[in-house]
Parts: C-alpha cells; structure tokens; sequence
C-alpha cells in the first residue's frame, strides 16, 4: 500500500447492475455499493457510483491507490451481436471456417439443435492470395496489391474491425504482419487484430473464432475505456486504472484496448483470486472454491494456491451449460465451471417423473415462491427455507421478510404432489438433487484436470455457498470446509488482490528428443519479450516473475498436459517431470514413448506485494454465548427429520469458539449450516472451519 | 432373471443414478485425455460404460457414439458366456473385437475389466475405441471379405490375474502398422477402466447401496416406462417405406432396404424383410448395428433427452433377414457398415415423417460418413498414417434450416487443416462451402462443403476414399428438394463411380465434394425475405432463387422484387 492512499475501488459492470467494492487496506473496512448498469455508456454508472460512494466516503478518491475494473460489457456484446463491422481476412480457400466449426453436435440425440451465428457474416469473410507450410516457410508470398485492394473495399463497405487470420500463422507471423502494415498505412482508422497475436496456436477455427471475437469488440471496447478514463480523471483520479483478465491478473487499460477478448470472464475470476489467497493463507494445498450465488453455482479446484488456466473457454453458447454448443475463445480463462445451480434455481419433475433442479432460474423476477413477488415454480432458496437452514425473518440480514406458508403450497403443489412427498420430504429433494448437480459437475471438472479431492477443503462463498458446502462437501468426499467473513461478496473483494499478470503463448511442436536447453531457451525468452512490455507498463518499475509453462503429450496424442518448467530447461528433466504429471493425472506413464511439447506458455506476473482480504475482527470483546441468537427448527440429513439448530450471529463468535453441529451460523449476505457430527472452530481471522464427522460416532 | 429388488426412496434413486452415470462420463474423459488415437481423441469413435456384477449395464457415457454405445450392451453378455463371473480374478481385463459380437467392424476394440472389492466381484468398467489402425488392407473400401479387415481378436484376456498375455500383445503388435499408437489406446482404454472401477467401490463404500445390481433394475424399469408412454402417444398402424442404395450387388442391381414399421400400444415392431442379400463389399451391418441405428432413429423421434440405456431399447422389436445387409453371415466385409447402415435413420424418419412430422429430419448429406485414409512415407522415409475427415449438410427440420457442414448421426468432429498438416506430408488447397448445396424447401438443407488435398511427399501416398451420395443425392421431405450431389475427383479426372483405394502421386489433388442435405416442405412457401437472406449471404445463387424458389431478386441483388416473386410462384402454383 502506497503512502496515504489507502483505498482501493473494485468495480465490476453487470448486465443489471454495476457492483463495487471499496476497501480501506488500513482500517480493512469495506463497503459494497451496487448502481442500475448504464448499457447506453456504462462509464457513467461508474461515475455515478464513485459519487454515491464520495457521500460516505469524503474525498476518498484522492486517497485511492487502484481502481480495479473488471466488466460484462464485452460477453454481452456478443451475445447481444452489437459489436463493431467486422470482416475477416482468410487464406485464399478459407474463409468459411468460422462457420464449418469443428462439424461435430453437442447433443447426440436432439435433432432440432441449433449452433450459433458466426460473428462474421460470409459476405464480409475475404481472401487473399498467400500459404505458409506447417513450419513457417513460405509456400505462396502474399499478394500486397490484392491485399490492399480487399482493404480498401472493406473500408468502403462501412468495416471498422478486421481479424487476420491466415493458415499457420502461429508458425510465422510475417504475412498477417505485411497486411497490418498495408492496413495501417492506407486505413489507420480500422481496427486490426492478427491470429498471430491474439492466440498464436494450431488450429484454424479455434484460432479465427478467437481473433473474430477479439475483432468484434475493440472499437467498443476502445471507445468505453476511454471515456472511463476521462469520467475518472474529470473526477481527479489519474493513478492506476487496471482491468481484470479472465486469466486472473489485471493490466494496464491499453493491453486491454488491444486484446479486449482476454477479458470476458473477467467477473467470475474474482472469487477464485479470493479463495486461492484464503488458501495460501491458511496454508492449504487443495481448495474447492464453491460459490453458489442466484443463478449459477460456480467452482475451480486450486492446488497449491494457484489457479487453474484452461485454453478451451466458449462464449455465446446457444445452451449455457451445454460444452459444444458456443463458439471457442482460447485465451488464458482461470479454469472455473459454472452450472445452472443457484438459489434461484427452478424445481420441476421431468418426462421420466424425476425431480430436476435448474438450469433455469427465477431470476430476481419473479424470483423464488417466497419472495412473494409472484413466483411460483419453487426453487433452491424456497426448499432451503423450508429445511428450516434460512430464517424467515433474518434473510439478508433482516431485510427481507420470506413467505413461508406460499413456499409450502408451491412446493406442495409442484413436487410434493406428483412424487407423493411431504412438503419436507420435497424440498429436501430439491436441496439434495441440487447438490447432487454441482457434485457430479465437480468431480467431472476434477477428473478432466486430473486432480484430487482427497485431501481438499472446500471454500464456501456466495450467498448460498455455505447453506450448501456441508452436503455438497460430504458428496464429494471432503472432509473439511472454510467460511470466511464476508463469504456472500467474497468474490468481488478478490478483484482488490489480483496481482498485475500476464500469459503469452505460442504453438512449437518439438520432439522432446531432438531439442536442446539453448533452443527451449530462446524460445521462452521470444515469449518473455512479449510479456515485458505488458507488465512494464501496468507495474513500472517492478521486477517481474516469469513462471515457464509447456503443453507436453505423447508423440500422437491430442490433449496435452500443462507442465512447469525447470529452472534449467533440461530436456530429460522436462520429460522426468511430465511423467511425473502424467501418472499423477491418469494413474500411469509410459517411458518408451517419444514426447513432444505442443505450445510454450510464459505468465509474466509484475512482483510487487499483494493486498489482504482482512475483515475487521474482533477477538476479545464477546464470549460464544453472547453469539448465541436462539434455536430453530432445521432439517438433519443423517436423520431425515428436523431437529432443533443452535443459531449463531457470525460477527460475535469471537476466536478459538469450538462448536459442535446441528448448528447455524448466520451473518448478513449468508448463512452456514452445519450438519449433525461436524465440528467448527473460529479461526483468528474470523473464519470458520468446520471438520465434517459421522453424526454416529457421538461428539468427541 | 429375477432377483430381490430393493426399494429407494426417488432421491436417492436419482442420486444414486446420476453418480452412476457420472462414473461413465469421468471416464470417457480419462479415455479421450490420454487416447492416441485421433479417431478417439478428435473423433469421438468410442463408448463406455458401467455394469453390474451380473453383466447389466447401468449407465453409459453421454458422449459416445451411438452405434456402439448400443453394442457394448451385449457384449458383456457374451464376455460372460466365454469367462463366467466366478472364474474371473483381479487383475484380469478382457479383450475382444470380433464384429459379430461387438459393434461391426474390427477397428472397434472392447476391453472389460472386472472390478473387485476385497475379493467379490462388484462390476466392470468397459470401453470401446476405434483404433487408428487393425492391420488388413488398410480400410480398403473393395474389401471383399473381414479377413481382409485386419487381426480378429476373439474374447480373450490381454491380463490374467495381472499377468499380461505376452502372446497376444506380441500377436497384435506385430499384425498392425502404427502399433505403439495401438497399444497406448489400449493402455488409454485400461485407465479408463480402471478408473471407473475405482469409482464404483467408492459408489458402494460411500452410499448406502450395497450391490450395482440393486439400482440396474429400477433404471431399466423408468427408463423403459417412459419410453413406452412416448411410443403410446403415436397412433396404432403400419408405415413402411422401402430406399434404393446407390451401391451395388455384384449383378448391378442397386441395394435396396425395406422397413415395415408397426406401432401397437406402447411398443414399436420394425422388419427388414425384403432388404438385400449381404454383398461382397465392406458395407455389410451386423444385426448388433441393425438394432443400435433402429432404436438410435426411434429415441431421436421421440424421446431424445433420456439417458440411454436397455430399458430405451426394450419396448423396440427389431428382426432383419438373416443373410442380409442388414445382417450377414461370417465372413462379410463390414469396415464401412456405417455407409449402410446411416439409410436406417432415412428410412425410419421417412416411415415417421407421415405420423410426427414435426419430431423428424430430411436426409443428410452427411451419410454415408466421409472418412478418408492416407498412407505412405515422408521424404526422409518416415511412414506416416492419418485420416481426414469432412462433413456434408444435414436435412432440414420441420422448422428450421438443415446445419451446415454438421455430423449426423455419427458424432465424430472434423479434421483440423492445421493438424492434418503437421501430421502428415498432405497439403490442403481450400475448404469452402459449396452454394446451393442445401435442397430447396420451405426449410432449407444443409450447405455442404469441398475439400482439395494434394500430396506433397515425393512417393506416392495410398489414399483409401470413401463417401457417397455420388449417384442418388439426399432427399427432401414433405415437399422439400434434394440436395446437392457428391463426388471425388483425383486431380481433373472424372468422379470416382464407387469409394475405393488409389495412389496419389507427387503434387497430385483430390476434390472431395461433400454432399448437401435434403430440404422440408415446398420451396415456394419459403420466405422471399429469407431466401434473399440466403443469396446475400452467398449460400444460394440468384438462379435457383428464381427457378427453386421462385423469388425474383432486385437488380442490385439485393431486396425482393415483390411483383415478379409473385408472378413466378403464380406460374409455379398454376403448373402443379
């Protein structure tokens, strides 16, 4: 923290509502304001809640180091197709790739399924004369003049964005360079992105899916950004804007101007950078982060306090939890599975007479039965209320009255009725078949990364998070969980911690056997020099980690394994290591293969100190006693009946407080239910860990 | 075979039935993660599944592919005739390809393993892969006879109480050409196995169900419930429809199939009585894939979003004439049973079409599947293998437009130009989309695409060709036109008459013109708006605007001209 600045603004622009984040590092005080997003210049709804937040906040904008920003705009502008004009510019012979996609369905059996509209209409898709081989050599130069001539044309026709995507361009920038060169000197005005910077990898679609969608958004994100700027500095703040990645780092906004693509899920990453901090804090090397908000739960498995990164992100999906059915980013993503599992989340019973929960959600309107705001599908927050985990009249924090009896009819009606259920037996069904849900999501995801769950903790946030964590860590084998303070806006105090990162990658197909230390050496200082200027700019002055990455597979193989590189570049310590990874992820590996490393990745990452998600905390003020708020009705699994629930106020429990299980703790944006057997103690940060045990063994 | 059925409450049934299926779906994962194979990895050629310690299958992997994921259900049957449960120990694992058994074709490999808890056989973890080779002529699409398919591995175990079968590993090895690829597929398919057993002991160690066995009833039981309310709702009658094939018997006359298809109450009777003798070509389908395509055609029909398993196939009766196409004797040809078999899903939609119009597709251009394999050697004499393949348009739906250059009803992805060049000395000149390619219809079929190859290498490159619709193009339906031809072309030649295998010099080029989908519903209902749509974005010409469509374009191409669109499709109505 810099001298006499000690706040720090996140900002985060939804689609419905623009969400910040203000954090006092001295005092680690935060506040959470929320604003309507204003999609005609969303700037202007983060200047309006600057203001708001000015009025309790005297002058606070001086004092601020960082303003962190991360936003919906550009997912929404996809899917909403209101980008710029945008044309590509292909190989001659390829310019309908984008729309062959990879010619597989993702869904075997629905005949109706529909794919997305490509981004780029075929009439604007253009060619020009020119090949490269697999390596690099050139096959056919590019023909300049018909370059030219398909620029001006496009220019003509009204296009402000070009993507360049040429046939193994990874391999040999030059040609897509050539056209940016012609581009800029007859058309300054247009807006170019080359596959070749954008995602330097094999794989044609993959490639100009990606580098269209980077394409489509630019001039709007260009303009947006600028005009941020101008509202902050109008406002007095000129120091450091940064804007979140989907990879987990933040950069300078102009990184951003240039690739606007590496920011589409720059929301959720939040509360994967909070619960990979809570991790290393605690000094845990396995964390399930589960954040189970409204619409969607989320999770990401982070080892070692790192985030996962995954390549195969997809945007625009015609199904939201549908994989296949959305057109494919390859841009650094941390890595986090998202499913239609929230709290809004509708019940119904499907064609096999089966209770279902999800993916459709009630949203905020109508929103669950027992809002009474005219719902009438119950959902995941009606059945958790009737469990007796919610408290009619506690719901966030008080100010929210629940209709309990509505509830009870609805779920009667909907579930009950056709399965022939109580209305308890009912809305256990909904909570279990949901948890149910992320579960099997859960271990999936965890299997195609290959890690473990053995010895993990799962981290509860969101608002509905901890309700669920105890039955959603049993399912998956998990012995112990976290609740940290503030667990319901836990994800959006991560955007205040993000360090200043960056990944570059490039596709190198190299046999393992036939390279050497020197060759990998420059190679991975080819990626460095990339990243430099990127962290240079957003953290001057700072020294900067490089953390080398490969893809490494079998010789024949399809789907590499990520592995770290060793200090010394050794070829046989790589293979060494990427057996070693092998075997970790899938149980086997084989030395009599040849090994072949498919894309280098550097993550440049600037090495400065991070802050500390530390909320105010009392330890001495009051006894677990004075928490104790009562007793309440709730539902035990282990007994299929509702037993009576010790009720606790998190923000009174005060530190070493050991208790034991059926108990409910609750704080204002959340509440943590705690099942027969487990046993919770208050950490000196104020977090809760619970050791969840067999109800049958007795108390210990 | 009766057994104790013991009673969940539904929550747990479906919590117990959702794991099971997670179990299949983790590890097709592990499958596809550490397969070679691109026909795998990229292709998705394979089926898992889990079953019970009596050889009943519980759940299978969503993402499989149908023909087989349907097979694999008898295999464990005859696994268990040959090895029966209580001779087998840990440590075994099962081997078998024989296509009678399995799913049709030799490149199909099944292996099972059998799960232990302590020492009680608890289940098995099964897979099936399409290997990238199994020895043979290499696919040849002249095949007379399976012998010329490659190495036939009878059930047999590869491991015996944890000892490899050196015999058969040495048998294997030796019988095909990229075998390290073959063998780590297999080492793929044995981790997946594994994994799978070992999510079925932590299944029965962590929920209160105490035999796989207890849960396999009950899912067949719902599973076939529905099924049968689904095929209840369709009125009692017999449609039929018979499809003339454009292959030929080894008299000239063109292969045709014959379907009767009887709905009675809530089951379905389907009989290919009168469809043709089996042929001296590689197109022969075992009854196995005869069954997997009926139901296949039938549960897209109808009742799509279930989970697959036996009880979606009982209220289905399927019987063929023995010594058919559609269910030859040992030792027919089958490598390319999907060139065949894919009319099965035509000829049951056409049969449906007339009953639930609005639940079934126009022919695709994408059967038979377009699979191309090339051989030969680098420059430097490295051999390489690889296959390319590329997809058609589908058939239009009742409302909407066929997809595009979309698989169906296999599932396997395309070929990346980019991947097929690093993998082999192949150069691709262009793959574009083909204008008018889609039949003509008020919803219009799938656009197709054409594809140029050339071989770079100084050798020649053996090139096995296989696709179709080079004679008889796709349908429509209900109205709807056919769609575009295919064809292969070695360099400016003639199309080929029928697939076959040939060499491809130096520098030489092959065109592979995909075929387009049939359309739905007559062309003149269509939109003037959309199918200006449609030429503006240069899928069809201004010329089959007016003569397919009947929709006149403005000078500029661009806007309807209102008055001679109705003019023409007057003159259109008046001569019909």
């Amino acid at each position: 923290m810099a001298q006499d600045l000690p706040f720090r603004l996140g900002c985060d622009i939804g689609g419905t509502f623009t969400d910040f984040v203000l954090l006092n590092q001295e005092t680690g005080r935060f506040e959470v304001h929320k604003t309507l997003t204003t999609p005609h210049d969303p700037s202007e709804a983060v200047e309006e809640g600057v203001v708001a937040l000015d009025k309790t906040n005297d002058g606070f904008l001086e004092k601020t180091e960082n303003v962190i920003h991360g936003t919906t705009l550009v997912i929404n502008a996809i899917i909403e197709r209101k980008g710029a004009p945008t044309a590509i510019i292909a190989t001659k012979g390829f310019r309908d790739s984008l729309e062959m996609r990879r010619e597989i369905r993702y869904d075997i059996y629905d005949i109706g399924a529909v794919f997305p509209t490509p981004l780029v209409e075929r009439p604007f898709r253009r060619e020009v004369p020119e090949r490269l081989y697999n390596d690099g050599r050139i096959r056919q130069p590019l023909d300049e003049k018909i370059a030219a001539e398909v620029l001006d044309d496009l220019s003509a026709e009204g296009i402000e964005s070009i993507a360049v995507c040429l046939l193994h361009a990874y391999a040999n920038p030059a040609h897509e360079q050539a056209l940016a060169a012609i581009a800029a000197d007859r058309h300054p005005n247009l807006a170019v992105s080359l596959s070749s910077d954008v995602m330097p990898e094999i794989k044609e679609f993959e490639r100009t899916s990606t580098t269209a969608v980077n394409a489509y958004v630019k001039p709007l994100l260009a303009r947006y950004i600028k005009r941020l700027e101008e509202r902050l500095a109008g406002r007095g703040f000129e120091r450091g804007l940064f804007i979140m990645l989907s990879g987990g780092g933040i950069i300078a906004p102009e990184t951003a101007r240039q690739f606007p693509v590496r920011m589409i899920e720059s929301g959720p990453v939040g509360g994967a950078i909070a619960a990979a901090q809570l991790g290393r804090r605690a000094g845990l090397r396995d964390v399930v982060m589960f954040d189970m908000g409204g619409t969607t739960a989320k999770s990401c498995l982070i080892r070692d306090g790192v985030m996962p990164i995954s390549t195969e992100y997809e945007v625009d999906r015609v199904h939201r939890f549908k994989k296949g059915s959305g057109s494919p980013v390859g841009v650094p993503t941390v890595d986090i599975i998202e499913i239609g599992a929230g709290g809004g989340s509708m019940a119904s019973i499907d064609a096999l007479g089966l209770l279902q929960v999800g993916p459709l959600s009630a949203g905020a309107d109508p929103g669950p039965i027992c809002y009474g705001q005219g719902g009438t599908q119950p959902t995941v927050t009606d059945a958790d209320l009737i469990l007796g985990y919610l408290d009619p009249t506690y719901f966030l924090g008080g100010k929210m009255d629940l209709n309990l009896n509505e509830t009870k009819m609805g779920i009667t009606r909907e579930i009950g009725e056709p399965l022939g259920f109580s209305v308890m037996q009912a809305a256990w069904g909904i909570h279990e078949v949901v948890n149910e849900n992320m579960a099997a999501a859960i271990r999936m995801y965890v299997t195609e990364m290959g890690g473990n769950l053995k010895n993990a903790t799962v981290i509860a946030i969101g608002g509905a998070g901890p309700v669920h964590a105890d039955s959603f860590a049993r399912k998956l084998g998990v012995k112990s969980l976290i609740m940290p303070r503030g667990a319901g806006v836990y994800s959006a105090l991560g955007f205040l911690v993000a360090p200043v990162s960056y990944e570059v990658s490039r596709t190198s197909i190299i046999s393992l056997a036939n390279t050497d230390t020197n060759s990998l050496r420059d190679r991975f200082s080819e990626l460095e020099d990339a990243a430099r200027p990127v962290i240079e700019a957003a953290a001057p002055g700072a020294d900067i980690i490089f953390n080398r990455v490969a893809d490494i597979c079998y010789l024949g193989q399809g789907s590499a394994v990520r592995v770290s590189m060793p200090d010394n570049l050794d070829p046989q310590t790589i293979a060494a290591d990427f057996y070693d990874e092998y075997r970790h992820r899938y149980g086997a590996s084989y030395d009599d293969l040849d090994v072949q490393i498919v894309t280098l990745r550097v993550t440049a990452t600037a090495d400065q100190e991070q802050g500390t998600i530390s909320l105010p905390f009392s330890t001495t003020d009051h006894d677990a006693s004075a928490a104790l708020k009562g007793e309440r009705m709730a539902f035990a699994p282990d007994l299929r009946e509702m037993v009576p629930h010790k009720v606790y106020a998190m923000d009174r429990l005060p530190a070493g407080t050991n208790l034991t299980g059926p108990a409910i703790i609750e704080e204002e944006s959340s509440t943590l239910v705690i099942a027969r057997g487990g046993r919770a103690e208050v950490d000196p940060r104020g977090w809760i860990h619970v050791m969840l045990g067999d109800p049958n063994e007795g108390e210990i | 075979m009766t057994r104790p059925t013991k009673q969940f409450d539904p929550i747990t049934f479906q919590v117990l039935w959702s794991r099971a299926i997670s179990i299949a779906d983790e590890m097709a994962t592990t499958l596809v993660k550490t397969a070679f194979s691109t026909v795998v990895r990229d292709n998705h050629d394979y089926a898992v599944a889990v079953y019970d310690a009596e050889g009943d299958m519980i759940a299978q992997a969503n993402q499989s592919t149908p023909g087989q994921l349907f097979c694999m259900q008898r295999v464990m049957r005859d696994i268990l005739d040959q090895y029966p449960a209580k001779t087998l120990s840990p440590g075994d694992v099962i081997i078998a390809n024989d296509p009678w058994l399995g799913s049709g074709h030799t490149p199909d490999i099944f292996i099972a393993t059998p799960t232990f808890r302590d020492e009680e056989l608890v289940g098995f973890g099964v897979t099936c892969a399409h290997h990238t080779d199994i020895g043979g002529r290499m696919a040849a699409p002249d095949a007379r006879e399976v012998y010329e398919e490659g190495i036939i591995i009878p059930i047999s175990k590869l491991y015996d109480k944890g000892v490899p079968n050196d015999l058969l590993f040495r048998l294997i090895e030796r019988n095909v050409r990229v075998p390290e690829r073959i063998l780590g597929d297999l080492r793929a398919q044995m981790a997946a196995n594994h994994f799978g057993g070992q999510r079925i002991i932590a299944l029965l160690e962590e929920t209160e169900l105490e035999r796989l066995s207890d849960l396999t009833t009950p899912i067949v039981a719902q599973t076939e419930k529905s099924m049968r309310e689904a095929i209840a709702k369709l009125p009692d009658g017999v449609y039929e429809s018979d499809l003339e094939l454009e292959r030929e018997d080894a008299e000239g006359n063109r292969l045709i199939i014959k379907l009767r298809l009887e709905v009675r109450g809530d089951e379905i009777f389907v009989d290919y009585a009168g469809t043709s003798p089996q042929v001296d070509l590689p197109i022969n389908s075992v009854l196995n894939m005869t069954i997997a395509y009926t139901v296949f055609s039938i549960k897209c029909a109808l009742h799509p979003h279930i989970p697959n398993n036996k009880g979606t196939s009982l209220p289905i009766h399927v019987s063929a004439p023995e010594g058919s196409i559609l269910h030859p004797h040992f030792p027919a040809a089958c490598m390319f049973r999907s060139s065949l078999i894919f009319n099965v899903v035509q000829i049951i939609f056409d049969a449906l079409s007339n009953v639930v119009p609005e639940k079934v597709m126009a022919p695709s251009g994408t059967f038979p599947l377009w699979i191309e394999r090339f051989g030969g050697k680098y420059d430097d004499g490295t051999p390489y293998v690889c296959g390319f393949n590329g997809q058609g348009g589908q058939g239009a739906r009742f409302d909407k437009d066929g997809v595009t250059t979309t698989v169906f009803p296999a599932n396997v992805s395309s070929t990346s130009v980019e991947l097929l060049e690093v993998e082999a000395p192949l150069l691709c000149d262009r793959k574009e989309l083909i204008v008018d390619s889609g039949g003509p219809g008020r919803q219009r079929g799938g656009i197709a695409q054409e594809v140029v190859l050339r071989n770079l290498a100084k050798k020649p490159a053996v090139a096995s060709l296989s696709g179709g619709r080079f004679h008889i193009a796709a349908p429509g339906m209900h109205g709807g036109g056919t769609g575009k031809h295919g064809a292969i072309r070695i360099g400016d030649d003639d199309p080929i008459p029928q697939p076959k295998q040939v060499l491809m010099p130096c520098e030489t080029t092959i065109t592979f013109t995909y075929p387009g989908g049939g359309g739905y519903g007559d062309a003149m209902e269509r939109d003037p708006a959309r199918v200006a749509e449609d030429v503006r974005l240069g899928l069809v010409s201004q010329e089959k605007a007016r003569d397919a469509y009947g929709v006149a374009l403005d000078n500029d191409g661009k806007a309807v001209d209102e008055a001679e669109t109705a003019r023409l499709r007057t003159r259109q109505t008046e001569r019909n």
